[in-house]
């Protein structure tokens, strides 16, 4: 069963609902919950593999009709380790046996990946036609598999090694994700995919790579861009400050007479390109003012304000 | 030590990407044609197909078999998904910079 679930209240449907009815609700279904239109969302990942597994048995009429009469034991009784089987399925031969397109849900695998090696997440969300429904491969190449890979950003602009294991199995994959990968890139680890059947090729593995928000940059192609906050004297005099980059602090000239808004480029200091060389970073000015001042700082505001012949508005 | 192959330019030919993604060389013709898969173009022979596009074949094969989508059909949700989930960084990314 789906997690428990009866297939019949997973797709929405009566027990006695036609072929054609299933089907319908199936795709409805499908269509709300697929992975490749809900890239990354896990709980619809979730869904659609409850909406599979319940869709697979209910239209196929010889699974059905066993689901029907056994309930979640179905599965049993077709492998011939539990109830007797009904009435004219004595001759059935045991085992699983392969349908036509050879779909078993139990061979579709929605395991998760996790990464020992940096924090980042990494999960499969399908693994594709090397049995699945809908065709595949037709030499005995191993099936292909699709993934996501979650980095932050430093990981993505630094690369580096990285240990893969799948907690579905002892599998671990040592990969080395290669400097400047971006939100949406994906590499692939040729032969890392599922074993070929009779000495065939394995398929490969595909990493879909996702970039965690950063706190403090924002991303725009190969440039980064950062705020970095001035008091009003340094805006208004120049200054010499620190701003962050992806590789640590670097000293910044502020010219006189800055304002809110304004940006400083600081040359090659953006992310690795795939074509070498280093992006840009843009350092947006932001003037703020301080909420508590003092006597002192008041007094001299007040005679600021006096001797000034500045006007903002003008 | 695996070394990740970066963004999947590399060309190959129809027949090689029909035996990758278990279809007809000519449904992955088809699909050049009719601009669904990016091509390369290549002087002396027939275009080549980058590697990137059997993650997208697969995709508009998922979508057939699952919502019973055309081709051409999956193809436009594959472009208006990327698009919505660029929009979704960036609208992200703005109420993150309002904060």
């Amino acid at each position: 069963m789906a997690n428990g679930k009866d297939y019949y209240e997973v797709l929405g449907v009566k027990r006695g609902a036609s072929d054609d009815e299933i089907k319908k609700a199936y795709r409805k279904l499908a269509r709300k919950f697929h992975p490749d239109l809900n890239p990354g969302d896990k709980t619809a990942e979730t869904q659609f593999k409850q909406l599979q597994a319940a869709y697979d048995v209910l239209s196929n009429a010889e699974d059905r009709k066993l689901y029907d009469q056994y309930g979640e034991n179905w599965r049993a009784v077709k492998a011939g380790a539990g109830a007797p089987p009904p009435p004219g399925w004595e001759h059935a031969a045991p085992g699983p046996e392969p349908r036509a397109g050879g779909f078993d849900f139990n061979d579709f695998d929605f395991g998760r990946f996790r990464s020992s090696g940096g924090g980042g997440g990494f999960d499969i969300f399908e693994e594709l036609f090397g049995g699945a429904r809908g065709g595949g491969p037709t030499r005995g190449r191993g099936r292909d598999v699709e993934a996501e890979l979650e980095l932050t950003l430093e990981e993505a602009h630094r690369g580096g090694r990285r240990t893969l294991q799948m907690q579905n199995a002892e599998k671990t994959i040592d990969v080395n994700i290669p400097a400047g990968v971006r939100d949406g890139s994906t590499v692939r680890l040729a032969g890392q995919g599922g074993a070929g059947a009779n000495g065939s090729e394995p398929g490969d593995l595909y990493l879909h790579i996702r970039l965690r928000p950063h706190p403090v940059f924002t991303v725009k192609g190969d440039d980064l861009e950062v705020e970095l906050p001035l008091a009003p004297w340094e805006a208004v005099l120049g200054a010499n400050v620190e701003a962050p980059t992806i590789e640590g602090k670097v000293g910044v000239k502020v010219p006189a007479g800055a304002s809110s808004g304004q940006r400083l480029r600081l040359r090659g200091q953006g992310l690795h390109k795939r074509s070498g060389g280093r992006g840009d970073e843009y350092v947006r000015l932001k003037i703020v003012v301080p909420k508590e001042v003092s006597a002192e700082e008041r007094r001299l505001y007040e005679e600021l304000k006096r001797v000034s012949q500045f006007n903002a508005r003008r | 030590m695996w070394t990740a192959d970066f963004d999947l330019d590399e060309p190959l030919t129809f027949d090689v990407v029909a035996a990758i993604v278990g279809a007809r060389r000519s449904l992955v013709v088809r699909l050049a044609q009719q601009g669904l898969i990016e091509t390369v173009n290549n002087e002396a022979e027939a275009p080549l197909v980058p590697r990137r596009a059997v993650v997208r074949i697969r995709r508009m094969q998922r979508l057939r078999r699952d919502l019973g989508v055309n081709f051409a059909g999956a193809a436009i949700i594959l472009d208006l998904t990327r698009r919505m989930e660029q929009m979704n960084r960036e609208l992200a990314e703005m109420q993150r910079q309002l904060q």
